[in-house]
């Protein structure tokens, strides 16, 4: 985004939006070539207006076609009584608001929601905190124990979801699992067929477990990607001040990448309430329906017991609270723009 | 600049977390030379490869241009996959249902009324005992396919070791099972998983009671009875024999592929079709299976205990585009002919649903111990609402589980009474 670029002929239109949102920040100094520029400028930018739109439309569509639509059908169907016989016979019957206000008075339901920000407070935690420190790891590491630990990064974020919940599932196995063996291997009584999954705490534990694990490099290697983008000089002066290494994290790693930790954060957020397959896999919601979350109740709900409305009614209750937890983010957001 | 990486790498991981559905291609109907496809959904375990081949085979040679596709099915999460297939435009044609789940689907509407074409299925050789299932408010849903029943299939080289004999008594099987435990400590009397509901359904009927019971026009759940509570000690008591995992069910992991060929089980309660996979998987495994089946033991010697009369119903879906193709190839597939092929096919291990096709089965065969337990066969309520009971949580499941951690079968009773209840009245 450098001054002299803006004013070559063979920048391309393309360029122009960001170009323009980036220049805000550093007007170049009014100078003579700019006023000899500004037509051709001026001309490109009028199909600019069009093209920037034409550009994103079939961002724009497909997200309609694949977001939108659906949300809108959900909400339709949040309001029917959709069960099986209604499923199959396409009969439509309305019943306004029953679905939620049968499941706002379900005690269930309120057990549900209250294990869900539990769960997902507790694995946001633990993947920001360890996925902050491996970030920190990754940082100070040299180059080749940096590439072998970003590689094996790499490999647990690109395991397939079903796939590491049944090997997760077969190392807490009550008969053959290795962890059982591990411990009574390491001299622990009570193994010979400890059952991991005995109550929906334990189960969701391990759910955790896999969670944290998952999560963990998309933390850590964007947090190695910002902390490059924070300059040696700070870190000396820090240390020419005499600064701690907690002190210089929280004092200088922190505020730079305040950004980067919002983001991070609500991003795993979203992802762990929504999270589905991992938690669904595990034990089917079980036991006694002990490990059932918002998405795998409404699951369970919706196309276990075919009750598809009340299904519906669940999905855009999750929404409405997930709204309500983004909408810090954005408060956040638009604060920080107008701040800088 | 920064922020607006971050804000960008964001973005990008939010649209990755937008999962693409693929769409099904599309089934049924007729392409475009006028070639028929008839799709037929069959459960695992129900029809033998070549038995289907061989009736597929003569159904083409005589309806030209109609190809026959068959779509293996597996138990496990059947009703969503059936819910939502009679909803389609193009569902498959043909369709097995469980025997407990028929009436449910019929009450839909999405099952083709076959009351008009008895004669042509040939209603009047069925089995009566088979038949129940299929009808709903005196009209015809489909057609019974076959029955079966679980048996007790041991180890003979374990039972001879122990000095045991196969049981005619509750007192005598659990006195078997001591003196296993005693013989050989490492290996399981019994593989009996917490979960077992069709085991413990027999115990119930065993006491003359039910897991339903009827209350005026309505259904209520049954298990907090003294009776269900009598069935679930007896359970207990034979499960405590056992170290598989109170918490599951014989299918997962499957006891027939996964547990019994890896050896250390004396004895397990399973289906023909379950007896099939573990002989075929120990000769994968070098080994040589040598079962023996006993029916399950009763109070008294001069009955069995009861069982779970499972069976399957062939059913052709309300929206079916070749519903005169499906009934052409529902008679011939459930016609007597076929049927005594199957029944030889399975050997006896499958009941077929005419008398008339019974295969006579081999001395010391699974097939022989479940006749003799046809006799005390029973089903679950029929009731359209039954099948909302069974889809998972199962309410019985969690009892079971409950119970045999410790919790007084009475309040664990009544827990799943209410479940149950709630179920069995919806539609």
């Amino acid at each position: 985004m450098t001054v002299d670029s803006q004013g070559t002929a063979t920048a391309a239109p393309v360029d122009a939006p960001g170009r323009a949102a980036g220049k805000s920040k550093t007007p170049p100094p009014p100078s003579g070539p700019k006023e000899v520029l500004q037509p051709p400028r001026g001309r490109r930018s009028l199909p600019g207006g069009l093209l920037p739109y034409l550009l994103v439309a079939p961002a724009l569509l497909s997200m309609a076609v694949l977001l939108l639509y659906p949300l809108i059908r959900n909400v339709v169907l949040s309001f029917q009584q959709v069960n099986k016989r209604e499923m199959i016979t396409r009969e439509t019957v309305w019943i306004g608001f029953e679905n939620y206000t049968k499941l706002l008075g379900d005690a269930d339901f309120w057990g549900v929601v209250v294990r869900s920000v539990g769960f997902t407070a507790a694995n946001v935690a633990l993947i920001m905190l360890l996925g902050t420190l491996i970030g920190l790891l990754l940082n100070r590491l040299g180059k080749k124990m940096r590439l072998v630990l970003s590689l094996a990064l790499m490999f647990a974020w690109a395991m397939p979801i079903v796939a590491s919940v049944t090997v997760f599932r077969w190392l807490f196995d009550e008969q053959f699992g290795v962890v059982n063996w591990l411990m009574r291997t390491l001299g622990f009584a009570g193994y010979e067929q400890h059952n991991w999954f005995e109550t929906g705490f334990s189960t969701l534990v391990i759910v955790m477990i896999l969670l944290v694990w998952g999560s963990i490099p998309f933390v850590a290697l964007n947090m190695y990607a910002g902390l490059t983008t924070v300059g040696t000089e700070l870190y000396e002066a820090a240390r020419m001040d005499g600064a701690s290494g907690w002190r210089t994290f929280w004092s200088v790693v922190f505020p730079n990448l305040k950004p980067f930790f919002m983001i991070t954060t609500f991003l795993e957020v979203i992802w762990i309430f929504k999270a589905f397959a991992q938690v669904y896999a595990m034990n089917l919601g079980g036991p006694d329906r002990g490990s059932e979350t918002l998405p795998v109740y409404a699951y369970i709900e919706g196309l276990g017991q075919q009750h598809y409305g009340l299904a519906a009614a669940i999905s855009i209750l999750t929404i409405l609270m997930l709204i309500a937890a983004m909408s810090f983010y954005f408060r956040l957001i638009l604060k920080q723009e107008d701040e800088s | 600049m920064k922020r607006k990486l971050i804000a960008a790498i964001g973005v990008a991981g939010m649209m990755v977390g937008i999962a693409a559905c693929g769409s099904e291609d599309g089934k049924g109907g007729t392409d475009a030379s006028g070639n028929k496809t008839l799709t037929v959904w069959v459960m695992d375990g129900s029809a033998p490869d070549a038995w289907m081949a061989e009736v597929n085979k003569e159904f083409e040679a005589k309806h030209k241009g109609v190809k026959v596709k068959v779509e293996k099915q597996q138990w496990n999460g059947i009703q969503e996959r059936v819910t939502t297939a009679l909803s389609e435009d193009t569902p498959p044609d043909v369709l097995e249902l469980g025997n407990t789940q028929t009436a449910g689907y019929a009450a839909t509407g999405g099952l083709a009324d076959l009351t008009g074409d008895k004669a042509k299925l040939g209603h009047d050789g069925w089995n009566k005992g088979m038949l129940a299932s299929n009808e709903l408010d005196g009209k015809l849903y489909s057609a019974p396919w076959y029955a079966a029943s679980r048996v007790v299939v041991y180890d003979k080289t374990a039972f001879k070791k122990a000095g045991v004999t196969p049981p005619k008594t509750r007192q005598e099987w659990i006195d078997g099972l001591k003196k296993l435990k005693a013989s050989d400590p490492k290996t399981q009397p019994i593989y009996l998983p917490g979960q077992s509901w069709y085991v413990y359904a027999g115990f119930v009927w065993d006491e003359g009671s039910d897991l339903a019971v009827k209350d005026g026009d309505k259904w209520k759940g049954n298990l907090s009875s003294p009776q269900a509570a009598a069935a679930m000690n007896f359970y207990k008591e034979l499960q405590s024999y056992s170290t598989a995992p109170k918490d599951k069910d014989e299918a997962t992991p499957q006891q027939s592929t996964d547990i019994v060929p890896k050896g250390g089980v004396a004895s397990w309660v399973g289906l023909g079709w379950e007896a099939g996979g573990a002989i075929d998987a120990m000769k994968k495994a070098g080994k040589t299976a040598d079962f023996g089946y006993f029916p399950i033991p009763g109070k008294t010697a001069d009955k069995p205990g009861s069982v779970f009369f499972g069976g399957s119903n062939l059913a052709i879906a309300e929206r079916s585009k070749n519903k005169d193709l499906a009934k052409e190839w529902l008679a011939l597939a459930a016609g007597k002919q076929q049927m005594t092929a199957y029944a030889k096919a399975t050997e006896g291990g499958l009941l077929p649903n005419t008398d008339a096709a019974q295969f006579k089965p081999a001395a010391g065969s699974f097939a022989e111990a479940m006749a003799k337990a046809s006799s005390v066969g029973k089903i679950t309520p029929v009731t359209p609402g039954w099948a909302n009971v069974e889809t998972a949580p199962n309410p019985i499941k969690d009892y079971m589980t409950k119970v045999l951690k410790g919790e007084d079968p009475k309040k664990a009773g009544e827990a799943a009474d209410k479940v149950i209840t709630e179920r069995v009245n919806q539609q």
